[in-house]
């Protein structure tokens, strides 16, 4: 669906290299997360697809369609959410997304507009302008106005920075029913949880190359080691108890809290140890390993 | 790229260039007539004995479509010019990227857009001018058409402007140094052959000099100097401005990161 091969792009500006042979595949209904700190190159992707920036080298190809020779074919094919939240402050919500419908030669497009609106919980909203919109109706009318032509690839660039927790959530589900519809997405995030939550692969990129490339349970998988565990006791422990268990990393918090690091093929071998050493233990807690530890410890290698 | 891909797509983005202006007609329509009345009012009854040059031609009458062409190209600058600005003061100039129009379709959308605007104050200025002079006009056909002409150089001036321009003070200040200035020597209030020395010559370079020329001659039906002459000059100044235009809007500049 999406075909990036060895795109590279320096910025005439400062002569700023942000991309440095970028590969990338998408399949038709992927929902892909692109990870990466700011000005690792993510942005720059994203405004090569939409047709922002100019690339300085490589071919990319969206829906089969050379982004070159056939700009305006691939156009039809993508949606994008920028970043920066922008609207037109003259026309009302629903003049907007008629209009926007109409740049696409979509004639009559009002059920779908309604569709929309509703979804998004826009409706009551169509007969003002954007100026009278909170900051997160204004972020939903972005997704709105990228979505009115019905994209077979929905990209979107940081959509929930700012949103509170109730909205992302509906988001999310919003986002999930596009992607059970067969839209394929590529979301762009800092709330890490987020790509956990909805994206089955991970793209991370640092300094403009891409530096992990995995399906998320294989790449959560990889690095399992992160696994921590927490023990607690209703008695004192001192580092002498716990010398066994030196290779996990052990950390004793408060005198009654142990907390070590294992990899999920030790876990039983661990739990083993502890109940021969005879230290009785109140609670556990398994903590999984989170992307968040994962990407950080991607970035900072 | 198709020159002409999306038909449907470009009269959206034309009638959305009208749609705008129209929106905020009291500043786009309303205040550049009342501006140009006030031209007739204060002008035409101060100097009306004033003498033009023609025969039997007053001085109001010579003001009408000096008047009418400045309102009109004023106006079509800055159409194209405004809404450009305000996209990229808006956050939204890129999403002109995101449309699956043509180059040559958005850049005809702005200055057709421009051109209707520049061509209704022009012809309501002529409107306005009715009760003080009457509504006779030599040739009505060629005196619209010079309008609209007019309108369409100046909307390709203005779409040149609004996109490497990126700011309104920028914009205000291209208006008072090169439009203003040009539409003052280029013969609105006065015969460009009365002014002294050296900016009499400047009628020769300036491309509002045989528009404004050529839509006196329309509407007075006398004419001095050599009309081909200045239809060619207009023809010129269009071609210029309007491959200009295109040429930048290709290239990307304001719009797209090189």
């Amino acid at each position: 669906m999406l075909k990036i091969d060895n795109v590279s792009k320096t910025y005439k500006k400062g002569n700023k290299e942000a991309l440095k042979n970028i590969n990338l595949d998408i399949g038709k209904g992927e929902f892909t997360a692109l990870l990466g700190q700011n000005g690792a190159g993510k942005t720059t992707l994203i405004n090569i697809l939409a047709g922002n920036v100019q690339k300085t080298k490589g071919i990319v190809t969206i829906g089969g369609y050379d982004l070159d020779n056939n700009s305006l074919e691939t156009k039809r094919i993508i949606g994008i959410v920028p970043q920066e939240v922008g609207h037109d402050y003259v026309f009302t919500i629903e003049e907007m997304l008629k209009k926007q419908s109409g740049y696409f030669g979509i004639k009559n497009n009002k059920n779908y507009i309604d569709d929309l609106l509703e979804e998004l919980s826009l409706k009551d909203k169509r007969k003002v302008t954007a100026r009278e919109l909170s900051g997160g109706m204004k972020r939903r009318l972005l997704i709105a106005k990228a979505l009115v032509h019905k994209p077979k690839i929905l990209i979107l660039d940081e959509p929930t920075a700012g949103v509170d927790i109730e909205l992302r959530r509906s988001m999310y589900g919003f986002l999930n029913k596009l992607h059970g519809e067969g839209t394929t997405i590529i979301l762009t995030t800092h709330y890490i949880e987020e790509a956990e939550k909805l994206c089955k692969r991970i793209i991370v990129i640092d300094d403009g190359k891409i530096i992990e490339d995995q399906p998320k349970e294989k790449l959560m998988g990889l690095f399992s080691e992160n696994t921590r565990i927490k023990f607690e006791f209703d008695y004192d422990i001192n580092s002498s108890d716990i010398e066994f268990l030196e290779e996990y990393s052990p950390i004793i918090k408060e005198n009654r809290e142990l907390q070590i690091k294992v990899n999920k093929s030790d876990l039983s071998k661990v739990l083993r140890l502890v109940s021969e050493r005879g230290l009785k233990f109140v609670d556990i807690n398994v903590d999984k390993p989170k992307l968040e530890d994962i990407y950080l410890k991607l970035i900072r290698h | 790229m198709k020159a002409f891909y999306n038909r449907y797509g470009f009269m959206t983005l034309l009638t959305r260039e009208i749609h705008r202006f129209t929106k905020v007609s009291i500043q786009t329509i309303l205040a550049p007539l009342l501006s140009n009345i006030l031209y007739l009012a204060i002008f035409g009854a101060m100097l009306q004995t004033r003498e033009v040059g023609i025969d039997g031609v007053s001085f109001l009458n010579f003001l009408v479509p000096g008047l009418t062409t400045m309102g009109a190209l004023m106006a079509a600058f800055q159409n194209p010019a405004f809404s450009l600005i305000a996209q990229k003061f808006q956050s939204t100039i890129q999403d002109l990227n995101s449309y699956p129009i043509s180059d040559v379709e958005k850049s005809l959308a702005f200055i057709l857009g421009g051109t209707f605007r520049g061509f209704l104050v022009g012809i309501l200025t002529y409107t306005a001018t009715i009760p003080f002079v009457g509504s006779q006009i030599s040739n009505p056909i060629l005196f619209f058409f010079s309008i609209c002409v007019t309108s369409f150089i100046f909307a390709s001036v203005g779409l040149v402007c609004g996109l490497i321009l990126d700011n309104f003070e920028k914009m205000n200040f291209a208006l008072a140094i090169v439009i203003t200035p040009l539409s003052y020597l280029g013969g609105v209030f006065f015969e460009v052959s009365k002014l002294p020395g050296i900016l009499s010559y400047i009628g020769l370079i300036n491309p509002i000099y045989p528009l404004v020329n050529i839509t006196r001659y329309a509407y007075l039906g006398i004419y001095e100097g050599n009309i081909w002459v200045h239809g060619i000059m207009a023809l010129i100044f269009l071609s210029v401005a309007f491959i200009t235009s295109l040429i930048i809007f290709r290239k990307g500049i304001g719009i797209k990161t090189r």
